[in-house]
């Protein structure tokens, strides 16, 4: 259909005037050799590397069709979803992971707070400083919570303590980076009203910043449980218990039936948090 | 006069009565809601034993003698003997070339992962979005799914995917491409939602089909924000193959559980410097090339 239409309406450009136009300006109408050259030099030149790279981390067809019929196995084998008796253990397993989560996220709120102040730009005005502080912040936001708790585990001894300071480790820098950001967009003329009428620094913190970035920091901290709550299941696998662990274990004995229970399980309370914490979120900002 | 101040002191005894009800009904539900919420915090503290578990009696002591254990005996004398020498540097960082062999093997992890989950995530990213996607069942269904995706930590289904595909960095792969995708998916579809339609429109107006729609109208416009959002997502995937090697997907996290096996934690130090210094490494990288990015969008 579009042919034929193309066919009743005249060429917008004639032929000669295609000429004319190469004839003044030819790399605008063929693309010169060299350019394309350098193209195609571009694209096998970045295809080998990302082969080569794809070889390096193993990934090769063979490999991937073998792993994908054992993983085929597994599938089947989670069919039908089966507790095998352990459900009251696996909710309080699920339990125990939330309630890491929640005294992780606590303690990381309370870590942030005089964190997130000093990577202010509004409080710490020395640019050196504030740089050196909001980096630190970028540099161990990035250091995963299974990190920190492999070694915390060890120190603390095998059970949730030490998952609950790695979680608040993982949390400081984070949250120190969304309240600092928090504090400096919100607007100073509050704060400069309450100067002006003879309010003392800490007045003027109190009524005049507080009541503008607290529902934003309340609301990031929520954030950062629903996160958490996601790390706090991993740090079973390293010894904190929870339902980590139990997932581990049956992984470890092939029961694919109970691995499927349980994640089944897990991601409807993942939903059932964010759902309402995003509830919450919306009200704390939007009042 | 009387009966109207009458009637004034009555309207204002009224709302004085209704303030105070409203404000002790407001006190009330805050009062509520701090109890509710310390019970929640006690009950969680309690839970996961953060007061008399098996830390032991003495927290700031052990913590303080885990920093003692972590930082090597160098000595100022030595520091820049070879390996056999005890306080140096090289002895400090005793199997360096391994561990740059398996911090480049983490590299490569993050990013196979981060292409191929930018690959699925923009994919998924067509059919989720609600003015591009060809059906609404499809739009519902991609949606869904990938928030099922996001639900999973990528630790967990490497873990599975260590039992199915053998100890390496292939299962690492997977799992951080499988979470990536799940995260640009949506990313992306949000992008794509707050595009331009006119531009697709007039693609479709010439007779242009679902690709040239797609390929002329919505990639332009979006582009500079999908490198972006898959630029950040790779400095996140760095740390996160940082720790895969702890179930056996890959990468330098294996020598991190080595290291806490055989209570090395000097060992465990070091290798935290290193992850430290690629993390940094990979954020200026990403960082010069995003400012790269926007600047060949806006032209200065």
């Amino acid at each position: 259909m579009t042919r034929v239409a193309s066919l009743t309406v005249p060429p917008l450009i004639a032929a000669q005037e295609m000429e004319a136009a190469r004839q003044i300006a030819p790399h605008l109408i063929d693309t010169p050799f060299a350019v394309q050259l350098r193209r195609f030099v571009l694209w096998v030149g970045l295809s080998a590397l990302f082969i080569a790279l794809c070889i390096g981390v193993d990934m090769t067809p063979a490999a991937f069709a073998r792993g994908l019929t054992k993983l085929a196995d597994f599938m089947r084998g989670m069919f039908p979803p089966n507790a095998a008796g352990g459900e009251v253990r696996i909710l309080q397993a699920l339990a125990a992971t939330f309630a890491m989560a929640v005294t992780g996220t606590f303690l990381g709120v309370l870590g942030a707070l005089p964190l997130g102040l000093l990577g202010a730009k509004t409080f710490v005005a020395n640019p050196v400083l504030h740089f050196l502080i909001r980096r630190s912040f970028d540099v161990f936001r990035a250091i995963p919570a299974l990190v920190w708790a492999l070694i915390l585990i060890v120190a603390f001894g095998l059970g949730p303590f030490g998952g609950v300071i790695a979680l608040a480790l993982t949390d400081i820098p984070r949250l120190g980076k969304l309240y600092a950001e928090a504090i400096e967009n919100s607007d100073p003329r509050p704060q400069e009203g309450i100067r002006a009428t003879g309010g003392q620094r800490r007045a003027a913190i109190r009524f005049g910043l507080l009541p503008e970035v607290l529902p934003v920091m309340a609301s990031q901290s929520l954030y950062m449980l629903e996160s958490n709550f996601r790390n706090a299941a991993i740090l079973g696998i390293v010894g904190a218990g929870g339902i980590g662990f139990e997932l581990e274990e049956r992984i470890r004995i092939f029961a694919f039936d109970q691995v499927a229970w349980i994640v089944i399980a897990y991601v409807l309370c993942v939903m059932a948090l964010d759902y309402v914490s995003e509830k919450i979120r919306s009200k704390l900002v939007h009042g | 006069m009387a009966p109207n101040e009458a009637l004034k002191a009555q309207i204002i005894r009224e709302f004085e009565a209704e303030r105070r009800v409203t404000l002790l009904r407001l006190r009330l539900q805050q009062a509520l809601v701090l109890v509710g919420f310390s019970a929640l915090i006690a009950a969680c503290f309690h839970v996961s034993g953060f007061f008399g578990g098996s830390q032991g009696s003495d927290p700031w002591g052990r913590i303080a003698n885990l920093l003692d254990i972590m930082i090597p005996d160098l000595k100022a004398g030595v520091i820049f003997e070879d390996r056999a020498t005890k306080g140096s540097l090289a002895s400090w960082f005793y199997d360096m070339p391994t561990w740059l062999s398996l911090l480049w093997e983490t590299v490569q992890i993050a990013i196979v992962a981060t292409l191929f989950g930018i690959f699925g995530g923009f994919w998924a990213s067509l059919l989720a979005s609600k003015n591009l996607s060809p059906s609404p069942i499809i739009h519902w269904l991609t949606r869904r799914t990938l928030e099922v995706i996001r639900t999973l930590p990528d630790l967990i289904v490497a873990l599975i995917l260590v039992a199915a595909f053998g100890v390496g960095p292939l299962p690492g792969v997977i799992a951080i491409a499988l979470g990536t995708m799940a995260s640009l998916g949506k990313l992306y579809s949000e992008a794509n939602e707050a595009a331009d339609m006119r531009p697709v429109e007039a693609v479709r107006a010439v007779g242009g089909s679902w690709w040239a729609q797609v390929r002329f109208g919505v990639l332009p416009q979006v582009l500079p924000h999908y490198a972006s959002y898959g630029l950040l997502r790779l400095e996140i995937n760095v740390g996160a193959a940082a720790a895969l090697g702890v179930v056996g997907a890959g990468g330098i996290g294996i020598e991190l559980s080595r290291a806490i096996t055989y209570t090395e934690f000097d060992t465990y130090f070091a290798l935290l410097i290193l992850i430290i210094g690629l993390i940094i490494l990979i954020d200026l990288v990403s960082e010069a090339v995003r400012h790269r990015l926007i600047g060949l969008e806006s032209p200065a």
